[in-house]
């Protein structure tokens, strides 16, 4: 556990001085910043007040709610989408001839080697999104005195989701020594697959007519991580205090996440350097 | 003790692609014995560095087994007990020289007070401490090497595995990791060098070993390889050997190189002896005699043309 700490704190320096850990903190605090304009400002205040008044159809509650959302939503993803970029080297540069002979020649374990820059990396994002979504939560909560806690479980889901996509770019990172496969086909996954194949399950479905085409569809919705399920739904669900209703795509993706990294460990272990 | 202990230690390199092997190691069987520095000398691909990577672990053989430290190689844990320098070692560059050996020290097991301790007398050691705050990135090639020196014996290591240490380092500092090293041995710690700069191998090194192609050639104390029999060289005053030596001709070989110098190999010490009777009798003055030897580097080469014409 002590050697899985060091290669954590040594990956934490290791996004600072790659200018990764300041980018996001950067990225965050001007959104803060900017949020904190738009929130301060009179008319922002007065919009919100009317709606809270009138109390029928949609009320301050909600609006407050869907206000985080707007916030929240697209700039969740684009924490994803930043941190794929930052961290997909992490394994790569571990591997590179001359650094993993001498971290292979301590008395460090590769299962622990690899852990530790696994967790190592899924801790920087973690502590940018505590920043970013913490920052926007005490924002939101003190200009409307209404704290709403479950809002805070965005962090783990937002963690997640990356921690789920990382562990397909270590794989590949082990696999092929370069930073480019896993980061195309987590950015693949993210963007393209995860979406299409909820809309194709959502909306198209019922109109395929082969059954054989079905079956793979539904498979390859279960067995590919459901990000956009996780971005969509189960985020909007937790900002507008409804709480995580479906479990299975946090089950499924958590599947593909031990499944993916027990295969890394499994290739790193009998990997030759 | 033998500390290291290889048994028909074999790796082979198959590509894929290319459809071919390499046989990098071949049945390779080896011992270093504890508290000595063994140089293993062999030219570019002879599998020096696979030799050590497989007994860090690094690589894996394919077949056979080794032992270090009278411990099985899948048991990490002796790595506490090693030191290793790579080759082309290449260091986070964020890093400064200091936190350099507090990663790898810490990864060693050691923290705290004596972590800082060790890595301030060992900065000391390879004269680095005004270096300790500046980035590696900023690092020159001697510095570099210097530093992975230091960070070899972090944990105060029993065997250290050096592959080409003085790579890139100027001959004072050359000199300065040579002492390096016979202070360690004189510590009881055993060194295991892989180096070309066999003329620094034949001043610091108990025993070498010699690799080509993955096969052990030659093996032994550097005294015992680099002797060439029984050779000497002897310089005379008043006469020469070329008249009085030719009833010797059978048994004993001379050869003048001028000067009044000649090589004179024997094949047992009676004819040595009756040659020197002869000389004095003759009214020869034997002004010096030295019994030959060739260098590591001449017999490495030699070794290795031999090896080569085998092959072919």
């Amino acid at each position: 556990m002590k050697n899985i700490l060091i290669m954590m704190w040594f990956t934490l320096r290791e996004a600072l001085a790659r200018k990764v850990f300041i980018f996001f903190i950067v990225i965050s605090s001007l959104v803060i910043l900017g949020m904190l304009l738009i929130l301060t400002s009179k008319s922002t205040t007065v919009i919100i007040q009317t709606f809270g008044k009138s109390g029928q159809a949609i009320g301050y509650t909600q609006v407050i709610h869907a206000l985080e959302l707007i916030i929240v939503s697209p700039l969740s993803g684009l924490c994803i989408l930043l941190a794929i970029f930052a961290s997909s080297s992490f394994v790569p540069i571990m591997l590179e001839k001359g650094n993993i002979d001498l971290l292979l020649s301590k008395p460090v374990s590769r299962i622990q080697l690899l852990l530790g820059k696994y967790f190592g990396g899924v801790l920087v994002v973690f502590l940018n999104i505590i920043f970013l979504i913490i920052g926007v939560w005490l924002l939101i909560s003190i200009k409307f005195s209404f704290w709403d806690f479950s809002f805070l479980w965005i962090i783990v889901i937002v963690t997640f989701t990356f921690a789920v996509l990382y562990s397909l770019i270590v794989l590949f990172g082990v696999m092929t020594q370069s930073s480019i496969f896993g980061m195309m086909i987590a950015y693949f996954i993210f963007i393209i697959l995860s979406p299409l194949l909820v809309l194709i399950k959502d909306k198209f479905i019922v109109f395929l007519q082969n059954g054989f085409l079905k079956d793979i569809i539904i498979g390859l919705y279960y067995i590919v991580p459901q990000t956009a399920e996780l971005m969509g739904e189960t985020v909007s669900n937790l900002t507008v205090g409804k709480g995580i209703i479906d479990f299975q795509p946090i089950l499924t993706s958590s599947a593909f996440l031990i499944i993916t990294l027990a295969l890394s460990v499994y290739l790193f272990v009998k990997k030759d350097f | 003790m033998k500390i290291i202990e290889t048994y028909n230690l074999t790796k082979i390199y198959s590509s894929l692609r290319r459809k071919s092997s390499v046989h990098a190691l071949s049945e390779l069987n080896l011992s270093v014995e504890e508290g000595t520095i063994f140089g293993l000398l062999g030219p570019n691909g002879a599998g020096k560095t696979t030799l050590i990577k497989i007994l860090l672990s690094i690589t894996y053989p394919t077949s056979g087994s080794a032992k270090i430290l009278n411990e099985e190689l899948s048991n990490y844990l002796v790595k506490s007990k090693i030191g290793y320098l790579p080759e082309n070692h290449k260091y986070p560059p964020y890093l400064k020289g200091g936190e350099v050996l507090e990663f790898f020290g810490k990864l060693s097991g050691i923290t705290g007070v004596s972590l800082k301790k060790k890595i301030d007398e060992l900065l000391e050691m390879v004269k680095l401490t005004k270096w300790k705050k500046a980035k590696v990135k900023n690092y020159s090639k001697g510095m570099m090497q210097r530093l992975g020196l230091a960070q070899a014996l972090i944990n105060d290591p029993e065997l250290i595995f050096l592959d080409e240490p003085t790579d890139g380092v100027d001959p004072i500092g050359r000199k300065e990791i040579r002492d390096i090293l016979l202070d360690l041995k004189s510590r009881s710690k055993t060194i295991f060098l892989n180096s070309h700069l066999l003329s620094e191998v034949e001043l610091i090194t108990d025993r070498v070993g010699i690799l080509n192609k993955g096969k052990l050639l030659r093996e032994g104390a550097v005294k015992e390889l680099t002797e060439k029999g029984e050779e000497y060289k002897i310089t005379v005053e008043g006469g020469s050997l070329d008249e009085i030596t030719k009833e010797f001709i059978s048994t004993i070989v001379i050869t003048n190189t001028g000067n009044n110098i000649y090589s004179v190999k024997v094949s047992n010490m009676d004819d040595l002896n009756k040659l020197l009777d002869l000389l004095r009798k003759n009214g020869i003055i034997i002004r010096e005699m030295v019994k030959q030897k060739q260098s590591l580097e001449d017999m490495f080469i030699s070794l290795i043309k031999e090896s080569e014409k085998g092959n072919a």
